[in-house]
């Protein structure tokens, strides 16, 4: 299990596991103590990157198609906050 | 709603019942006090039980488990140790921004209000902290569902630092007495400051007067309607249930 944690300047902390097999995301958990709204949109965001090649470009592109379709209100990080801890996690 | 003393999966309950009542029109603007037995970590909605609690030593403290609606990060509410309260008011209310800080702003000002009243002067940090002096005195977390706005907080009174860095896990070094004196420089309580002991209804008669200039409003004293008190006890099962704690 790869793990990474990172503390948002003027944000909040976030913290990814996740388990690469095969050059690809098989399971991935974010959590923090960040505010996010609708709560519901970080699983669907974590079952997105799920089967996801690990690298950065396509991390990002995912997270931030994934927002886009949405109107999720974050407090305390950004989306590419999120793309830089998984990245930084799979290099770990 | 005057201060009352319930267990952590009741609590939270009942927080969630009147956002929900509020939302749908079936309850006024509501303020709440209200205190915790036995002691409980709540984590933030998206924290992870293995990254925040140590539970061994909460066993060993015989304290309750918890998860919120609301983000934010893990909290000891101490049975001893600190009043919290909850701000419930419907979602577009023309007060409350869309904002998320600035309406963290607008609904701390009932705190700093409070501890005004107590001779304490103390100010907002964002994202979501009331601090004096640059130490935090006071955690506060949002939620909007149901159509309301759910805004609930701890206000610190006493601290036990041993407790809290025993359940807590702040930090994966072991406990010593560098990381106390570290806690000591981040945190404050209302005792400390004014050094002197102090009863819980003198805190909540200075948060009622802090909340009723910050928000200028009059407040009626009333309990949960029937309506709520069917909902507490349909949210509490999800509260204390495994699946909610352990969901993350």
């Amino acid at each position: 299990m790869k793990r990474f944690e990172y503390k948002v300047p003027g944000g909040k902390l976030l913290r990814v596991k996740l388990e690469v097999e095969a050059g690809k995301i098989r399971f991935l958990q974010l959590t923090g103590d960040f505010f996010m709204q609708p709560e519901t949109d970080l699983e669907e965001l974590e079952v997105q990157l799920i089967d996801s090649p690990v690298d950065f470009a396509t991390i990002e592109s995912v997270i931030h198609g994934f927002f886009l379709t949405k109107k999720t209100v974050i407090t305390g990080a950004s989306p590419s906050d999120f793309a830089y801890i998984i990245n930084q996690a799979v290099k770990a | 709603m005057d201060l009352k003393v319930n267990d952590a999966y009741t609590n939270m309950a009942v927080d969630e019942a009147i956002a929900k009542s509020r939302g749908e029109g079936k309850a006024p603007d509501t303020l709440r006090f209200y205190r915790w037995k036995p002691s409980a970590v709540t984590l933030g909605y998206f924290q992870s039980v293995e990254d925040e609690v140590n539970l061994k030593a909460l066993q060993r403290f015989g304290f309750n488990l918890n998860r919120r609606i609301s983000g934010g990060g893990a909290v000891l509410n101490s049975e001893r140790g600190e009043i919290t309260y909850s701000v419930i008011l419907k979602e577009d209310d023309p007060h409350v921004s869309t904002d998320p800080v600035e309406s963290y702003h607008y609904l701390c000002q009932g705190i700093i209000e409070a501890l005004d009243v107590l001779g304490i002067k103390a100010d907002f940090k964002p994202i979501n902290d009331v601090v004096v002096g640059g130490k935090k005195i006071s955690g506060n977390a949002q939620i909007r569902r149901y159509g309301a706005v759910l805004h609930h907080g701890t206000l610190l009174v006493d601290f036990n630092v041993r407790e809290m860095f025993g359940v807590l896990k702040i930090s994966k070094e072991k406990l010593n007495d560098k990381m106390i004196q570290q806690a000591e420089d981040r945190v404050t309580t209302i005792r400390r400051l004014l050094g002197r002991q102090i009863g819980f209804p003198e805190v909540r008669d200075a948060l009622e007067t802090g909340y009723r200039k910050a928000l200028d409003v009059e407040l009626a004293k009333s309990d949960l309607t029937p309506y709520e008190e069917k909902l507490v006890k349909q949210f509490r099962e999800r509260y204390a249930s495994r699946n909610w704690i352990y969901r993350r």
